[in-house]
């Protein structure tokens, strides 16, 4: 499926403005904007990472200037089922670290926690504040042939990708003044001030002006752009670990000019395994010592909290309906791929012998490494992949390949369907947000469905569009060609009106 | 606002870095300004290797580049030295190269137009500096350096709030622009007072360009209202309190930002032997090796203060 056109290229109706304005611009006048982005793209020194790529370790980051349109009664809906999923997965975590009733009631299997690699044990009998662990999500979703959107995955770890929602917006903009003045394109801005709520709300009892601290590994971090960003929207510093001590008092304090100050609440960007070199990793250079101590004394709220990850593995993705309809008693909202767990001798029967029609992954890595995409691999790649499950069954799932929707993007010069993902960013603490669309990310590469900026993919702004308020809006422009205009009128009146 | 230390460590040395390309980038400018206006017969001895006598390195005849071979000082040999050459310590490539990677980790402290104004700047010197080895186009690419490092200053001034960072930033700039007056004054000018027994035929000229390299020629002129003589030229750079590249300012101008940070005592006692020192030298602004002497002995107090800066402000240990 294709979002922005119809099987018969029309454009369906959210893309009518978008489309009759690139009809009007033609080939070389979109190209040249595209070129004007990239360049402001370097000039605002927008980047990202690549590791052990030499001297040049910040690449200026990849964008496709055509925009993807989501109508917005869609998205609401999306909106509702990601803020669901994610309270009920904040209960999950907070119910594995305590009670663990949902192990008792016979609804999540006890030796997928015991196999966990991202259960912490020393996360135990911890209580953050709202019952809440991953207060910062960003989860993958797809749409497949008939629209339908699917988590994909949920990354509850350090998720990243937002900066790049605000910035492939400001560029955009700056792209195509002509349609931002026309349609009623949701606004991505606010979500660096929801984001400083929601940290300073995680402030221990009694600090008014919480100081706020966004915890970077380092320069070399594939996502210090965005560290770096955040911290500058949040007027938060951008903190590494040895910028922090923890005092004999458990407090957290940095380095400053004027002596050390205090810390209540840290962003941190790091893995839990690298956060505190006393309880963790030892020899962790990018941690504070003791910072576990301070945060279980309840001296210092981090986000997202050591231990969230928990939720995040491609085995716990597959309980997902049920741990929605468990702690919640409702049906989820959005969907899950079916999953096949090869934990289970059944279901990775099933994978080994359809191993050409699935996508193995394997359940710890994340930025699209070690996935094998059955349709596409060669006959050593499906073994070698037979030979990973069965070696370790615990850390693979498969789920059928989706075919995934497209959006059309300039691709030397001309307008080819390319696949996309997109990921949402979800903020949960006493209240939910989430964002106006997410990170569009688009696979470059034709019929690729890799879509990672590490490997070569690119990036789209995403517009949630809301229904115009008036029929006319998107037939204004000036010079577009009789027969446009008049589909585009047609299309915008067939589904104007509705809302005052 | 208190400043994390380590971002205290990356603006001082940005700032530094910053003024030291756009001081390195006028003397350059200048110096070949100063050239043109002086036609010799003998073309066996080049007359550029005396700029970089300014950064303390050997300035006649031959002597060793990065790899090893022996190569000519000559014209292109400096230009590449100073200003194109990105590995090279000091040059203006370099510099700007380094304040970049200096602000690009401090991003949250600046505004956010400092940051672009640097980075801009610094696209613009990686793919252009290498031209500047070309006269034609050395202007150009001297100009905007120049240019970039005041509209950076501009966009601090009328944008950020005067905490910590922008006193620290004060620290950076005027450290660096005291030493370099320092170095203009002590090897150019003393050169020249060296030869002014020997018939110097363009003498005025000479002097001329040593105040455009440090931007004073107007100034200059306008607060001694008559013609240029050596002795006022050098006190001028020295010790006048309103020229904001002069020696005596730059140290005003440190004492001022000082004042601002808490636990300042030390680093101010510096200052004052640094000061102190300076107007010592009064009495030895006729006499040519003398002078030179004197500059070096500043230079050195000043890096003690730098010492003291580092210490204090931007270490961990010292807080």
């Amino acid at each position: 499926m294709d979002e922005l056109l119809t099987p018969d290229h029309t454009p369906r109706p959210a893309a009518a403005g978008l489309w009759s304005l690139l009809d009007d611009l033609g080939p070389e006048e979109l190209l040249a904007r595209q070129h004007a982005t990239e360049l402001d793209i370097l000039t605002m020194g927008i980047t990202f990472t690549v590791y052990s790529d030499g001297e040049n370790i910040d690449r200026a980051w990849p964008f496709d200037v055509v925009p993807r349109i989501i109508p917005g009664d869609e998205w609401s809906q999306v909106e509702r089922g990601l803020a669901q999923r994610l309270r009920a997965v904040n209960m999950f975590i907070d119910d594995l670290y305590n009670d663990q009733r949902i192990i008792e009631d016979g609804v999540f299997p006890p030796d997928l926690l015991q196999d966990s690699a991202n259960f912490r044990p020393e996360c135990v009998g911890a209580h953050p504040k709202f019952g809440v662990w991953a207060h910062i999500s960003g989860s993958d979703l797809v749409r497949d042939d008939d629209g339908t959107f699917y988590v994909l995955e949920d990354n509850l770890r350090v998720p990243s990708g937002v900066s790049y929602v605000i910035e492939n917006r400001a560029v955009t903009k700056r792209a195509f003044p002509e349609l931002f003045g026309h349609n009623r394109i949701r606004p991505v801005d606010t979500y660096t001030d929801a984001l400083s709520r929601l940290l300073a709300s995680l402030a221990p009892d009694g600090v008014r002006k919480p100081r706020i601290v966004v915890l970077t590994p380092g320069i070399f971090n594939s996502a210090y752009f965005e560290h770096s960003f955040l911290a500058q929207r949040m007027g938060a510093e951008l903190v590494e670990g040895g910028d922090l001590v923890v005092g004999d008092d458990d407090c957290v304090y940095m380095h400053t000019t004027d002596g050390r100050r205090r810390v209540h609440v840290i962003y941190r960007r790091i893995d839990d395994l690298f956060l505190d070199p006393e309880a963790f990793r030892p020899d962790s250079l990018l941690g504070v010592a003791g910072l576990m101590r301070a945060w279980k004394a309840g001296n210092v709220g981090i986000a997202n909290a050591p231990g969230a990850g928990v939720a995040d593995d491609k085995c716990v993705y597959a309980w997902m309906p049920d741990i929605i309809r468990y702690y919640l008693d409702e049906e989820p909202q959005i969907a899950n791929v079916p999953t096949y767990r090869c934990m289970y001798d059944e279901e990775r029967e099933y994978v080994l012998e359809h191993l050409d029609e699935l996508v193995m992954k394997p359940a710890n890595e994340s930025g699209g490494y070690g996935i094998t995409i059955g349709s596409r691999a060669t006959e050593e790649e499906l073994t070698a992949c037979a030979e990973a499950i069965l070696d370790d069954p615990r850390n693979w799932v498969a789920q059928p390949i989706i075919n995934l929707s497209t959006v059309p993007t300039l691709i030397d010069g001309n307008l080819e369907p390319r696949h996309v993902d997109l990921r949402p960013f979800i903020l949960t603490g006493e209240s939910s947000y989430v964002t106006a669309g997410g990170l569009t990310r688009v696979a470059l590469q034709e019929g690729s469905l890799i879509v990672n900026s590490s490997q070569g993919g690119g990036s789209k702004d995403t517009w949630i569009v809301d229904e115009p308020r008036d029929g006319n809006q998107w037939s204004q422009s000036q010079s577009q060609t009789q027969s446009q205009g008049d589909s585009a009128q047609q299309q915008s009146q067939s589904i104007g009106g509705g809302e005052a | 606002m208190a400043l994390l230390t380590r971002n205290a460590d990356r603006i001082y040395w940005a700032a530094r870095y910053l003024e030291r390309g756009e001081d390195v980038s006028r003397l350059v400018q200048s110096y070949g300004e100063l050239i043109d206006d002086l036609p010799t017969e003998d073309d066996s001895v080049s007359r550029w290797g005396a700029l970089l006598a300014v950064l303390g390195e050997t300035h006649s005849g031959s002597t060793d580049d990065l790899e090893s071979k022996t190569v000519e000082i000559d014209e292109r040999y400096v230009v590449r030295r100073l200003v194109s050459d990105a590995k090279q310590e000091g040059s203006v490539a370099q510099c700007v190269k380094a304040a970049r990677s200096n602000l690009r980790t401090t991003r949250e402290v600046l505004p956010r137009e400092a940051w672009r104004a640097v980075n801009d700047l610094s696209l613009f010197t990686r793919d252009e500096a290498v031209r500047a080895d070309d006269r034609r186009f050395r202007d150009r690419v001297l100009t905007r350096v120049i240019d970039d490092s005041r509209r950076l200053d501009g966009i601090l001034t009328s944008s950020m709030s005067r905490d910590d960072a922008w006193q620290i930033w004060r620290l950076g700039r005027y450290l660096e622009r005291a030493d370099m007056t320092t170095r203009v004054v002590g090897v150019r000018a003393a050169a020249l007072m060296a030869h002014r027994e020997s018939s110097l035929s363009y003498d005025e000229v000479h002097w001329m360009g040593v105040l455009r390299s440090l931007s004073a020629l107007q100034m200059y002129q306008r607060s001694t209202r008559g013609s240029i003589d050596a002795t006022s030229v050098v006190q001028f750079l020295l010790f006048d309190a309103r020229f904001p590249r002069a020696v005596a300012f730059c140290l005003d101008e440190i004492d001022r930002s000082l004042d601002r940070l808490t636990r300042s005592d030390g680093v101010r006692a510096t200052v004052t032997v640094a000061r102190d020192a300076l107007m010592s030298t009064m009495a030895t602004t006729t006499d040519g090796a003398d002078l030179d002497r004197a500059m070096e002995w500043v230079q050195s107090l000043l890096g003690k203060v730098n010492s003291a800066i580092t210490d204090r402000y931007l270490s961990i240990d010292g807080g």
